[in-house]
């Protein structure tokens, strides 16, 4: 009997210890691509929509507030050539938690967040570039974070 | 190398615009008309034609000062032009006269014709094709004892004819 | 050491940790094709230069007015971009013609030089790297007593490249 109790006392420690649990952050689909456009029809391209989804449980942080991030991690690129990152805008529904925004590399911008437990939530991101004859020919690529953060 | 080239044209009306891949090329053009038409210019500068008295036994042709002329005319390539002169009438000093016909003239430059006036027009030069042209004319006329004391005058007429 | 104790140290030591930042990532690609092009631009579609005395007017300049050109261009990084005119044949009327380097014109925007119309390619422009450039040119007809009477047409070819 005694020894049953410890265990039960080391199995509740544990459980307080855990800073949140059943947290999931999906991104559908993993690549973004911005097809080759004219500048003067479509002076704004926009990508295929991307899902963003997550899911908190009622863990320690579950009921805290929470934010989904995303950052790139620098401009694109073509080798020599290079595009800012910042040409790349984006909206996001619903609203909120979501909101618009701007890509960044120096500074994780929001792209959602909340308080408290928002399970299941789902987002719609549409990321859209800023066309302009100045861009050199080329397939540029670059990077971005989503980070799903709770306290 | 491969070279990829981009034309542009300006077609029939309003503004053209023209989009190409990096390795199309086409060709196109801008219209360019130039309006050239028939016209003629006739300058004469230096007269009044004056000639200065003289001793007939010392100088037996009186010289006169020399007309400059510019004949300028835009005809066809192969148009002709000419320039003719009229007298009004003889030289006349009021009641004395000394015939037309004895003013006679030089020239210089392309295309220029010496003559001797008269009331009917004289042909005083001919070109084929535009152009500018220039000479001079220079009058004389046969001096004499038998003159009478006067002043005597008379009007040319000059007459350049484009087809 | 008993079994108890022992799990009293562990649960001791897992309380101990600092509770981290719950934080999940994903990434993503994001990939941007951007396709070489050009677009040139040439505005009016035609010009004229009317007949005029070419004394007064030595030379003519053009109708309506200068050709307005934009050239807009997405070439490779670093990528020089040429922008030549010719005419593909001399100041024609039927059988006559004029030069085609009566035609001169003036220059005006970033890149864009002055020149003379031949039947060989004049270089009009040169610009590194993608990007819109706008100019004008200012025609000017070379007038002159000798050309021939007639309406002379030719065609101006403008030709945007890049190696």
């Amino acid at each position: 009997m005694k020894l049953l109790f410890r265990i039960g006392i080391v199995q509740m420690a544990l459980a307080a210890a855990t800073p949140a649990f059943c947290q999931v952050l999906q991104i559908q689909p993993q690549t973004i691509t911005f097809p080759s456009s004219d500048p003067d029809t479509v002076p704004v391209v926009a990508a295929a929509p991307v899902q963003v989804s997550f899911v908190r449980g009622s863990g320690r942080g579950g009921s805290g507030s929470w934010s989904i991030t995303v950052r790139a991690d620098g401009d694109l690129t073509a080798g020599p050539a290079q595009i800012p990152i910042a040409s790349i805008t984006w909206v996001a529904a619903p609203s909120p938690p979501f909101r618009d925004g701007t890509l960044s590399s120096t500074v994780a911008q929001t792209l959602a967040s909340g308080l408290g437990s928002e399970p299941n939530t789902r987002g719609s991101v549409t990321f859209r570039l800023a066309n302009s004859w100045n861009y050199s020919a080329g397939t540029y690529t670059q990077t971005i974070v989503f980070t799903l953060t709770s306290p | 190398m491969k070279k990829a080239v981009w034309s542009a044209v300006a077609t029939a009306a309003g503004m053209l615009l023209l989009s190409t891949s990096v390795y199309a090329q086409t060709t196109a053009t801008v219209a360019v008309n130039v309006n050239v038409n028939a016209r003629a210019k006739l300058t004469i500068t230096g007269g009044p034609v004056n000639f200065t008295d003289a001793d007939p036994d010392v100088t037996a042709t009186l010289t006169s000062n020399a007309l400059n002329i510019q004949v300028q005319v835009r005809t066809a390539a192969a148009g002709n032009s000419s320039l003719t002169l009229a007298a009004t009438g003889d030289l006349d000093n009021g009641g004395a006269l000394i015939p037309i016909g004895d003013l006679d003239w030089a020239v210089t430059g392309p295309g220029y014709t010496a003559g001797t006036a008269s009331t009917t027009a004289q042909n005083v030069g001919t070109w084929s094709g535009p152009g500018a042209r220039t000479g001079t004319q220079t009058f004389t006329l046969p001096n004499s004892w038998d003159y009478v004391v006067g002043t005597y005058t008379t009007t040319l007429n000059y007459t350049l004819a484009v087809p | 050491m008993p079994a108890s104790l022992r799990i009293g140290w562990t649960v001791a030591a897992l309380l101990a940790l600092p509770l981290p930042a719950a934080a999940q990532s994903r990434t993503a690609t994001i990939s941007v094709v951007i396709a070489a092009t050009a677009r040139l631009s040439v505005s009016p579609a035609g010009i004229s230069f009317p007949d005029s005395d070419p004394t007064g007017v030595p030379l003519v300049a053009a109708l309506p007015g200068p050709v307005g050109i934009t050239v807009k261009a997405r070439a490779a990084h670093g990528a020089t971009l040429r922008l030549t005119l010719r005419a593909t044949d001399d100041l024609r009327s039927g059988v006559t013609t004029i030069p085609a380097g009566t035609l001169t014109w003036t220059a005006a925007g970033d890149g864009f030089a002055s020149g003379t119309l031949t039947v060989a390619d004049q270089t009009i422009g040169t610009w590194v790297g993608s990007g819109v450039r706008t100019g004008t040119q200012s025609f000017l007809f070379q007038n002159s007593w000798s050309h021939p009477v007639g309406t002379y047409t030719l065609s101006m070819q403008y030709t945007l490249s890049s190696p």
